[in-house]
């Protein structure tokens, strides 16, 4: 097919400095887990989406010195030789796909607690990061502004002999540059401090000796957070921004905007749950007016309709996206061929960032399960190995893993069933998506739905079978499949049994009447009472969406939890607005607490830090501390019992038991993936499937062979020229 | 008691379609092709009492339709049933609800079946009147849009209830031989297994022609229909406008449109 004639605007080429992107769609710097160190890796997945129609790809952000060190978190550094050499690998390969490749160059100040290098960071005052609360910053005196100001410069020009073809001073997320200009951080009264000029100073220096030192070859960008979202104690658009973009705009060749800061990057990197596609144009669209130069801007724009509208209204003149590339490496070509509805959509789920907030684990994708495993493990998200045998499939279970695993073999020619007793594909997703903020999450759903249905067109021994009995094991073993693949998702526990005790709480059983499990919430097959209690000791989502839900529906909500409410959504960036809507809504957290008994309308809960704490012997069968004598009881109408998830296995388990009657039924092989496995997340979920459809012709592709790993090699010196031997100051 | 099923293969218009040079019907290159609904429903109450009665059944899907058309036999066979008949001939092509009635009903007689069960209608030309063809060519008792069916062996009247307008049901009793056009929701078909369709396969599907049964070409194909397609196009729909904006921006434009309309610009 053809591109649609409205999107043409997003395929018009625009030159920014020395460099021609060819067209409008452009990966703004974002972390994958990869940096300096695990070359193969950055070079594979910067590259692919080039391939895949990018004009223009980043790194991460880029420490520019050791001053600026993030680890435990993992950036991609250019301090030396070495980190030219490895980079390169990225150059390269970008180049070959004819994109533009960026770096973005990065000085932490006291944001960077420096736990590697055991520098210490400068910054324009000195205070302690509101990110990182132990690490202070030294204030700078002239000396070190030039000293700092240098570092920029011998970075840019590493990057430059690497084969970068941009190169950014990184002023967004609060660091340096925009720590001087904003009145949060800087407190000077020199010529560095006080007014916008002086706090503008730092930064602007700094734009015009990189634009001077390498400024013929390469593109210079600046990211800027034109408003940090705290009103006149920061920087506001109105107030600041447009002056420091009119004083700067001569030592830019493009702007890239956005808004917030460090400590809650979530307003830029905004999760569905409370952003909308575009959330930032009230603030990005004032730049154009006062630039002369190209303004790119992020709000994980996935809806070509509207990038296309955002420039022919005249708010940016390039599209950038990190979730969005992250999820469909190829939305720009889609878009070419007039694909739009093969498009990989994000969910805005950030579990890709979740991985960077837990610090060095690769990134992983909801979405797309092949992200992250470009290289290590071979995968190209649109390209499949072809069937290696004529084996067919059943496939039971439709949620994330079953229809990711079916989809992946069926993209590789294998004849499929799937079969899942839900009247639509997506299993879990269907009920997950009617949580408050959450219906973007059945993306999930919809993508693999749509290939799935092109793809059983194209095979008609192939079949989707929804709404059917559930199979029992005699049914499966019948089937005539030659393998069969379990994926029958997980259920909550109907029991209270938890992650603490790792046993039920007496008295909880969601086959009653008051007590109920979340999955029975959110068919609505029992009635809820005014007065609820949830009971949690899930880390996730659920708690706290379901306490968003029943309030919002009228109820009066109470959270007992035994772990820290929603932890994981301070990595997913969900978490401060999470609590701002627990807090206005009034649902009240009884924190660090378990549940010792619950009975129809009551349960008696119990600090968990409540024993002793002096530790001793005190012979068997006794605690080693003094026991807890504190408990309370707590009145509901109706206990939500969120404490953990089981696998549904006994469809697996019912195949294994029978194992010596697989030959007679020509049964090959069953396999277990996803939930059904163990519970976990739904991009793990979504990855068991793909690496099964992948694996599937291993002698035991139940388990994962080994990936190609990238780490340092005992003989090979980082340093062109070093030795590697162990030696010690004489 | 044999059970003949018609079959029929219906086209699945994509969502960007061109009609045909000659203007009479969709361009093949745009479709895709599948079982119709409703055949589903009457295979699967055709397979219900094979399974019920045991060989005191035979069930036979049919279908009138070139090579391609095989496959809804295979996806009938592909959950049970033994063989599978399909006739064809080029002078077949253009056929409409009465030229095809004119070969199933001569199938009917070769076969000896007790009762011919057909869908309803089939959902890409929606005539809902091959089944009611049928048993006037065989002078056969008859019931259309059938909902609920009690069907024995060696009976001579069956009771059945039709569905009609508002709801509203009618049962009525039929004697024996019977063409019977089935109704969505009569039951619930079933998927075929993987070891359906590979059975399938192995299963034989004699193919035939309307001359075999003693047909002239001139009783079938456009000759022999009633009906003609004199032309085929899609009808001119309204334009719905999204109207964005703030309230005012939002009344401006409708203002706008309202003068449009009236045509004072
Ligand atoms: C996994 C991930 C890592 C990121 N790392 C960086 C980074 O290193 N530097 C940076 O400036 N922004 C980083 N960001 C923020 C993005 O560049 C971007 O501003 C933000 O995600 C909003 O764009 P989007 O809506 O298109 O995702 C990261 C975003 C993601 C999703
Ligand atoms: S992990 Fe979630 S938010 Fe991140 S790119 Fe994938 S779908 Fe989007």
């Amino acid at each position: 097919m053809a591109r649609d004639s409205k999107h043409d605007i997003l395929f018009e080429p625009i030159q920014i400095g020395p460099k021609v992107l060819r067209n409008r769609f452009y990966q703004v710097p974002h972390c994958i887990g990869a940096g300096s160190d695990k070359p193969g890796f950055q070079a594979a997945n910067r590259s692919l989406k080039v391939e895949g129609g990018w004009a223009a790809v980043n790194t991460e952000y880029l420490s520019i010195h050791p001053e600026s060190d993030d680890t435990h978190r993992l950036s991609a550094r250019l301090w030396d030789e070495g980190d030219v050499r490895n980079l390169r690998a990225m150059t390269d390969a970008v180049h070959k796909h004819d994109g533009l490749c960026g770096v973005e160059m990065w000085y932490g100040g006291s944001h960077a607690p420096c736990m590697e290098s055991r520098c210490t960071p400068r910054g324009p005052s000195q205070y302690a990061s509101e990110f990182e609360t132990m690490t202070y910053c030294k204030e700078m005196d002239l000396d070190d502004i030039q000293m700092v100001q240098g570092y920029y410069v011998d970075a840019a020009k590493r990057a430059r002999d690497a084969g970068f073809d941009i190169v950014y001073v990184y002023g967004a997320h609060s660091y340096l540059p925009l720590q001087f200009l904003s009145p949060y951080y800087n407190k000077r009264t020199d010529g560095y401090g006080g007014s916008l000029e002086n706090r503008a100073r730092f930064w602007i220096e700094t734009l015009e000796k990189v634009k001077q030192a390498v400024g013929d070859d390469c593109a210079i960008a600046t990211r800027f957070a034109v408003d940090t979202l705290i009103a006149d104690a920061g920087v506001e658009v109105e107030r600041d921004a447009l002056k420091f973009v009119k004083l700067a705009d001569d030592f830019v060749d493009v702007w890239d905007v956005n808004v917030g800061d460090i400590a809650e990057w979530g307003e830029d990197a905004g999760p569905s749950r409370f952003y909308l596609q575009g959330h930032q144009l009230p603030w990005q669209r004032f730049i154009k007016q006062v630039s002369k130069k190209p303004v790119l801007g992020v709000g994980r724009f996935t809806d070509p309709d509207k990038m296309a509208e955002v420039i022919r209204s005249g708010q940016l003149d390039i599209i950038g996206a990190a979730r969005p590339s992250i999820a469909d490496p190829f939305l720009p070509e889609k878009i070419n061929q007039g694909r739009v509805d093969d498009i990989r959509t994000c969910i805005g789920c950030n579990v890709c960032i979740s991985r960077w907030e837990i610090g060095g684990p690769p990134m992983i994708c909801t979405q797309n399960a092949t992200s992250g495993e470009e290289y290590r493990r071979g995968w190209h998200p649109e390209k499949f190995p072809k069937a290696g045998s004529d084996d067919s499939f059943l496939v039971v279970g439709s949620g994330p893993s079953g229809s990711e695993c079916a989809r992946v073999l069926m993209e590789r020619g294998y004849t499929v069933h799937l079969v899942d007793s839900g009247e639509k594909i997506g299993g879990s997703t269907n009920s997950i998506a009617t949580l408050p903020g959450l219906g973007e999450w059945g993306y999930h759903r919809d993508y693999r739905e749509v290939q799935l249905d092109k793809l059983v067109k194209k095979n008609k021994d192939s079949q989707i079978a929804l709404g059917v009995k559930p199979l029992t094991v005699d049914d499966c073993l019948e089937y005539g499949a030659d393998k069969i693949v379990i994926a029958t998702g997980a259920s909550w526990n109907t029991d209270g049994n938890n992650a603490l005790t790792h046993d039920p709480v007496e008295g909880i059983d969601t086959s009653t009447p008051t007590h109920l499990t979340p999955e029975q919430v959110l068919e609505g097959s029992k009635p809820i009472g005014k007065k609820v209690l949830i009971l949690n000791c899930d880390p996730y989502y659920m708690a706290p969406s379901l306490a968003q839900k029943l309030t919002e529906d009228g109820h009066q909500v109470t959270v007992a939890s035994g772990v820290s409410l929603g932890n994981y959504m301070h990595f997913t960036l969900e978490a401060p607005n999470m609590h701002r809507m627990m807090h206005e809504l009034g649902i009240e957290v009884i924190g660090d607490v378990w549940a010792s008994k619950a009975e129809a309308n009551r349960i008696q809960l119990y600090p968990i830090f409540g024993d002793g704490y002096r530790r001793e012997y005190r012979g068997p069968g006794k605690l080693p501390r003094r026991e807890n004598t504190h408990f309370d009881w707590h009145e509901f109408d109706s206990l939500v019992v969120c404490t953990g998830r089981h696998s549904n296995t006994e469809l697996y388990e019912g195949l294994k038991t029978r194992k010596d009657e697989w030959a007679e039924n020509d049964v090959k092989g069953v396999y277990v993936i996803g939930d059904a496995w163990a519970p976990k997340l739904m991009a793990d979920a979504t990855f068991d499937g793909q690496r099964l459809a992948r694996e599937i012709e291993l002698d035991d592709p139940q388990h994962p062979k080994p990936y190609r790993r990238e780490v340092a090699v005992w003989g090979a010196p980082h340093m062109p020229g070093d030795t590697f031997e162990i030696e010690y100051e004489s | 008691m044999k059970i003949l099923v018609p079959v029929k293969q219906v086209g699945i218009i994509d969502e960007d379609y061109e009609i045909r040079d000659d203007g009479k019907n969709v361009d093949v290159d745009f479709l895709d092709y599948e079982i119709n609904e409703w055949d589903n429903y009457s295979w699967e109450l055709a397979l219900n009492l094979q399974e019920t009665y045991g060989e005191a059944v035979e069930i036979v899907p049919l279908t009138v339709g070139p090579d391609e058309a095989e496959d809804v036999l295979l996806n009938c066979l592909a959950k049970g049933g033994e063989r599978g008949i399909r006739v064809w001939d080029d002078a077949l092509v253009d056929s409409d609800s009465m030229a095809i009635a004119q070969v199933i009903a001569k199938v009917a007689e070769h076969e000896n079946a007790d009762y011919v069960l057909t869908g309803t209608l089939s959902s890409d030309h929606s005539f809902a009147a091959t089944g009611m063809c049928v048993a006037g060519l065989l002078n056969w008792a008859h019931a259309a849009v059938v909902s609920k069916v009690d069907i024995t062996p060696d009976a001579q009247q069956i009771t059945v209830n039709r569905e009609l307008e508002a709801g509203i049901e009618e049962e009525i009793t039929v004697e024996s031989p019977a063409v019977l056009s089935i109704q969505l929701g009569i039951n619930e078909p079933r998927y075929a297994s993987l070891r359906g369709i590979k059975q399938a396969k192995a299963k034989p599907v004699e193919v035939m022609s309307h001359k075999d049964f003693g047909l002239t070409d001139a009783e079938v194909g456009e000759m022999g229909s009633l009906s003609k397609v004199r032309k085929m196009y899609a009808p001119e729909h309204s334009q719905a406008e999204l109207i964005e904006g703030t309230v005012a921006e939002q009344a401006k434009r409708i203002a706008e449109i309202v003068k449009e309309l009236k045509g004072d610009t």
